[in-house]
């Protein structure tokens, strides 16, 4: 009975004293373990020759830890991942045995990949069974991809796991994130391994040659799931047997040529984790963005046949080396649309990428036209290769772009080179005007004006960039404009990363067209509408003409959008400003017309009749309103174009037109009602109405030609208070709280006021000067020039 | 009841009570996430520590410079009366040239360390990143990409070196003789005495090492000015260990071509008074000292990944401190191969901690600000 209790006591003993020991190992965290492991086998490796006591400790702890704390969990969760590790310890051993180097590093090797792959394993299930504690102790037990200045070490593994952790994402979700970072890496380990192993060899590096044969095997072992899914089991069968006869050849000494070379083909347009077709596009994006830079930068640095800025031609060849990277990730999905023409993208962008190169070195300067042709010829190569769709999946590729280039700016900063600095940034707000700010317009503008004056002159609360980089401001100034660009630039990006629905992209268009239509089709009905008796209709025509000459103007624009854009955009709000100016001019001139001619020229000119200087007169009066016509339409016109170019790349023609077209008929119907509604009032109302529509555009204009002024930093800005008014009053009525927009339009409005009792007062005076016959005799007024409402 | 029973049964209790304190997955899962990190004044006064050390290590490469720069002097002066006829000089004056170039000399080797040990954050922050490309990372203009200098060395004879390569390098390529450019080669002083020529055993052309000397005084004194107003974040200090650590093989592979691997063989015009991997050592150092700023906040919400990577740092610093004790004081001469495998290896542990800090970053909200 004794011994049955003693029994029964040890028993339970054991069954408690298991699990503490289980948690005794947990507490010691995968990782610490893994590169005890690792660092052990390292050690004995560099022993083996000369210090076998020492191999044999270390060889014994690595083993220790592996069977103590990985062998259990391995067996059970992946026994033919355990089979491969202690597979591997017994070749170690026996590679130690017969003083083998390079079998020991071989043997490593495979440890070490079955660890990762019997890692990954216990990550992928643990996230199934959305066991988030045990996914996030396994998942440390990883590599990194090497970081270049294009590549970090990815982390969006570890936030998925947060992200199930906290409920924001669905396990299927995070088991995706983690198999795209995972794989990711891995297949880059691979691609690095199979690059380093040629050269190993050409050194006679056997044990080198040995080891990295085995991390190729065991690397391609982690990524086999995902080779199968693609290739199927055959295919998958051959790959392993590449990878083996590989390892065999390193490990006899063999010629690696052939087996390398069957790997590659084995290799050929496989991603482990393939690109989702937001990510292609986005590296669509970045490609093609950062190949038209390329020769942009390089012509400023070129002249004549030499290199006049060394600072541009790096920049060229960030860019280049920027397309290269997207280029690589996007070359296996090309390869299956036209493999010959991927091959030839291929052989071009390295080609350029030597040719820039040379010029660097000091060599000879290749032909700035000769970059241009050939970035050119690539554009148009890469664009025919793709598939349409990812042109039309959004402007991810332009932010990482425009994060560049301030990249760019900020490291011209540090070289107190501002001329380049300014130089980088207008190129980065020329992308973001011809890419995302079409959409921002409508999705959300206030963001746009944000971003505005972070780019430009903005003065409160921080100094936009090109107000800091004209007065050669710190590199702390700057620095933080660029933090607070970025962090409005990530919220912008946030945002439109969620609307690319065909329709609302076709609402988007209407919106812009409808907004940017508006203003001049008030202007051009209220005047036209004006002009209806016989002698002023004539003057209709020159403002139908200016209206088509613009139309034209802004179709010729469109045409020519692509390269135009490219070329204006980085003086797009310079261009708007002075458009903006003349549209004013014209319409101050026609407004001054306007209300002498209909209260007092026609007296003055009846009364003097001299013909001769009305006609010269009459010959600028058509031009102005030639001038007229043509500026109110083009000045949006050239806006309207550079927003819908851009929403036609979110999505596509079809859908923009469908949204300009409704948007172009609800300005027309404006128009068109604003037009009979002055048409049918008496003459003297209809006067009214009309200066009192055009005086309110005049006043629209001027605050927002004033704040683009301010935008450019052409015109000083003081705010009035720190409070912002809602950006809807500055984008449909120019008001903006600054003192020089406020007092502009004060003035303007003062001018328009003025004018109307300037020329009632001369009227009065003129009428009682026609009521004294003894002064002046008048001749009579024709009957067919009074207007019906006056008869 | 017998004795041993009794403890049996003692025993079994006290097992239950620790049982039922084992963590489950369940109850443990509340601590896996990680809340928004919010700077603190704590963490603040850690980065104003690194701050500080900085500091402390420009002014010491300061100091250093300045010894060099008087030496140089003196060596010009020198040269300038025997009117820059070298054999003259060494016949007529031996003695005090050994003298002036051995302080020259002493003063680079006291500079390089100063330098190595504050390198991770010079390279690293952007506002001082350019003073690593001029100091000690920049290559020629004939090397050419955006790694070349951007300055050019004007001599005081008026000739102008454009974009010669780092100053560290064009120092020590002068005042030890490996590059035949910056050196007199008509005459081979025997320094040490022993009756060959050695490595070392050469004139520098003054003017040249007045010309690189003069501008490595400028640009210390440059930076050391711009360590004083460099005002840390997290950011710049995240940014500046995920740019760095990954380096590692960049001066296991500039050790792999030095003539401490390679001897005669080398063509390596630098890394020859100081071993690169005492360089290394020292770099890790620095980034040691970057991650201690951080420690702190990151031990606060991730105490196992702070453990974890304030422990791999200092098993990759022992793993470079023991390989040159090897070669420093047991004098082993390491083969290219192995070499290689150690390389790998380093650079390996070296990826794994970037990757650790990045997931930290990651995990804490901080986006990275990288050179």
């Amino acid at each position: 009975m004794r011994r049955a209790s003693r029994l029964l006591l040890h028993s339970i003993l054991v069954v408690l004293l298991v699990p503490l020991a289980q948690v005794h190992s947990a507490s010691v965290p995968p990782l610490q373990t893994a590169s005890e492991i690792r660092e052990n086998l390292f050690d004995a490796q560099m022993r083996v020759s000369s210090d076998p006591t020492g191999v044999e400790a270390s060889l014994a702890a690595a083993r220790s830890a592996y069977s103590e704390a990985f062998a259990p969990i391995f067996q059970e969760a992946v026994p033919q991942v355990n089979g491969r590790a202690m597979a591997g310890f017994d070749a170690a051993a026996q590679s130690f045995s017969q003083g083998q180097v390079a079998g020991f590093a071989a043997a490593r090797a495979q440890i070490w990949t079955a660890i990762l792959a019997g890692s990954y394993t216990m990550v992928e299930q643990a996230v199934r069974q959305k066991d988030i504690v045990t996914a996030q102790a396994w998942l440390p037990v990883r590599e990194f991809r090497t970081t270049t200045r294009f590549s970090r070490p990815g982390t969006s593994a570890t936030l998925a796991l947060e992200a199930l952790a906290q409920g924001t994402m669905s396990s299927n979700e995070a088991l995706l994130a983690v198999r795209a970072d995972l794989f990711d890496t891995y297949q880059a380990e691979l691609t690095e391994v199979l690059h380093d192993l040629p050269a190993a060899d050409s050194q006679g590096f056997a044990a080198r040659r040995e080891e990295l044969a085995a991390l190729a095997e065991g690397y391609f072992l982690i990524l086999a799931p995902s080779y199968a899914q693609a290739n199927g089991d055959i295919a998958l069968q051959n790959a392993q047997a590449a990878f083996h006869d590989l390892r065999f050849a390193a490990g006899t000494g063999q010629n690696l040529s052939m087996p390398l070379q069957r790997i590659d083909e084995t290799l050929h347009n496989f991603r482990a984790a393939p690109l989702t077709p937001a990510e292609q596009s986005r590296r669509a994006g970045q490609l093609l963005r950062y190949l038209s830079l390329v020769p942009v930068e390089y012509n400023r640095g070129v002249k004549s046949g030499q290199v006049i800025h060394d600072f541009e031609i790096q920049e060229a060849i960030t860019f280049h080396t920027g397309a290269m990277a997207a280029f690589s990730d996007l070359e296996n999905l090309l390869d299956v649309h036209d493999s010959e023409a991927t091959a030839q993208a291929r052989v071009q962008l390295e080609t350029l990428g030597q040719q820039l190169d040379q010029t660097a070195r000091g060599g000879e300067v290749i032909p700035g036209v000769l970059i241009q042709d050939q970035a050119d010829g690539l554009t148009q190569l890469l664009t025919n290769t793709m598939p349409p769709e990812w042109a039309q999946g959004g402007s991810a590729g332009d932010f990482d772009v425009i994060l560049s280039m301030l990249d760019q700016m900020e490291a011209a900063v540090l070289s107190k080179d501002y001329a380049a600095a300014e130089s980088a940034r207008l190129e980065a707000y020329a992308i973001m005007e011809v890419g995302p700010e079409a959409r921002l317009m409508s999705f959300a503008p206030q963001l746009k004006l944000k971003l505005e004056d972070l780019f430009w002159n903005s003065q409160t609360p921080d100094k936009g960039l090109a107000y800091l980089i004209h007065n050669q401001a710190s590199y702390q100034e700057i620095k933080s404009t660029r933090a607070r660009l970025d962090q409005t630039l990530n919220e912008a990006q946030t945002i439109l990363t969620a609307n690319t629905a065909p329709m609302a992209v076709a609402v988007n268009a209407g919106m812009i067209m409808f907004r940017e239509g508006l203003e001049a089709v008030i202007i051009l009905a209220s005047l036209m509408s004006s002009m209806k008796r016989t002698e002023e209709r004539k003057y209709r025509k020159p403002m139908w003409l200016g209206t088509i000459l613009a139309f034209a103007a802004t179709i010729l624009t469109w045409v020519l959008a692509h390269d135009l854009l490219q070329s204006l955009a980085r003086y797009g709000e310079k261009l708007e400003a002075v458009v903006s100016i003349i549209a004013i001019v014209m319409l101050l001139i026609i407004m001054n017309w306007f209300f002498h001619k209909m209260y007092w020229t026609e007296w003055i000119a009846s009364f003097h009749a001299r013909k001769r200087q009305i006609i010269s007169g009459e010959a600028g009066l058509w031009l102005g309103l030639v001038a007229l016509g043509f500026t109110s339409v083009f000045r949006e016109g050239f806006e309207t174009v550079l927003f819908l170019q851009a929403l036609v790349l979110e999505s596509s023609l079809s859908v923009v037109i469908s949204g300009v077209v409704a948007a172009l008929a609800a300005v027309c119907l404006v128009g068109f009602v604003t037009f009979r509604l002055q048409v049918n009032l008496p003459y003297k109302k209809m006067l009214v109405f009309t200066g009192i529509l055009i005086g309110a555009v005049l006043l629209q204009m001027i605050g927002a030609t004033v704040h683009v002024f301010q935008v450019v930093g052409w015109l000083p800005i003081h705010a009035i208070g720190a409070q912002q008014l809602p950006y809807w009053l500055g984008t449909w009525f120019g008001i903006y709280t600054t003192w020089e927009g406020v007092v502009l339009q004060a003035l303007a409005g003062l001018f328009v006021i003025g004018s109307y009792y300037l020329a009632e007062g001369l009227k009065h005076k003129h009428r009682s000067i026609r009521t004294e016959p003894d002064k002046v005799e008048l001749p009579p007024r024709p009957a067919q020039k009074l207007s019906p409402s006056r008869k | 009841m017998s004795q041993p029973t009794r403890v049996y049964i003692s025993l079994i209790g006290l097992l239950f009570i620790l049982s039922a304190c084992v963590p489950t997955a369940s109850n443990s899962i509340a601590s896996t996430t990680t809340p928004p990190f919010v700077p603190t004044s704590a963490s603040k006064a850690e980065l104003d520590r690194v701050k500080t050390y900085v500091e402390g290590k420009s002014d010491g490469l300061y100091a250093s410079i300045l010894d060099l720069k008087n030496a140089s002097d003196r060596y010009y002066e020198l040269a300038k009366a025997a009117n820059f006829d070298y054999p003259t000089l060494w016949s007529g004056q031996s003695e005090e040239v050994i003298e002036i170039l051995g302080k020259a000399r002493s003063a680079f080797l006291a500079a390089n360390p100063q330098y190595e040990q504050m390198e991770g954050v010079v390279a690293g922050i952007p506002s001082l990143s350019q003073y690593d490309l001029i100091l000690d990372a920049g290559v020629s203009g004939a090397d050419g990409g955006e790694d070349a200098v951007p300055f050019d060395l004007t001599l005081p004879n008026g000739t102008v070196l454009s974009k010669p390569g780092n100053l560290f390098e064009v120092t020590e390529a002068t005042l030890w003789g490996t590059d035949p450019v910056y050196t007199i080669t008509t005459i081979h002083p025997d320094f040490n005495r022993n009756g060959q020529v050695d490595l070392g055993d050469s004139l520098p052309d003054a003017a040249v090492l007045k010309g690189a000397v003069d501008a490595f005084e400028k640009y210390t004194g440059e930076l050391k000015e711009a360590a004083r107003t460099w005002q840390p974040t997290e950011s710049e200090a995240f940014g500046a260990l995920i740019a760095n650590i990954p380096t590692f093989s960049d001066f296991m592979e500039g050790w792999k071509n030095s003539h401490f691997v390679m001897g005669e063989a080398s063509n390596e015009r630098g890394f020859v008074a100081t071993s690169r991997l005492s360089d290394l050592g020292d770099n890790i150092l620095s980034w040691q000292k970057i991650y201690s700023g951080l420690s702190p906040a990151v031990k606060s919400q991730l105490p196992e990944m702070d453990a974890q990577i304030t422990r791999d740092l200092e098993n990759l610093h022992q793993y470079v401190a023991d390989l040159y004790v090897q070669e420093s004081q047991q004098e082993k001469r390491f083969t290219p191969e192995e070499v290689d495998m150690l390389n790998a290896e380093g650079q390996s542990r070296a990826m794994a901690i970037a990757g650790q800090i990045a997931q930290v970053a990651a995990q804490l909200g901080i986006s990275i600000e990288v050179e």
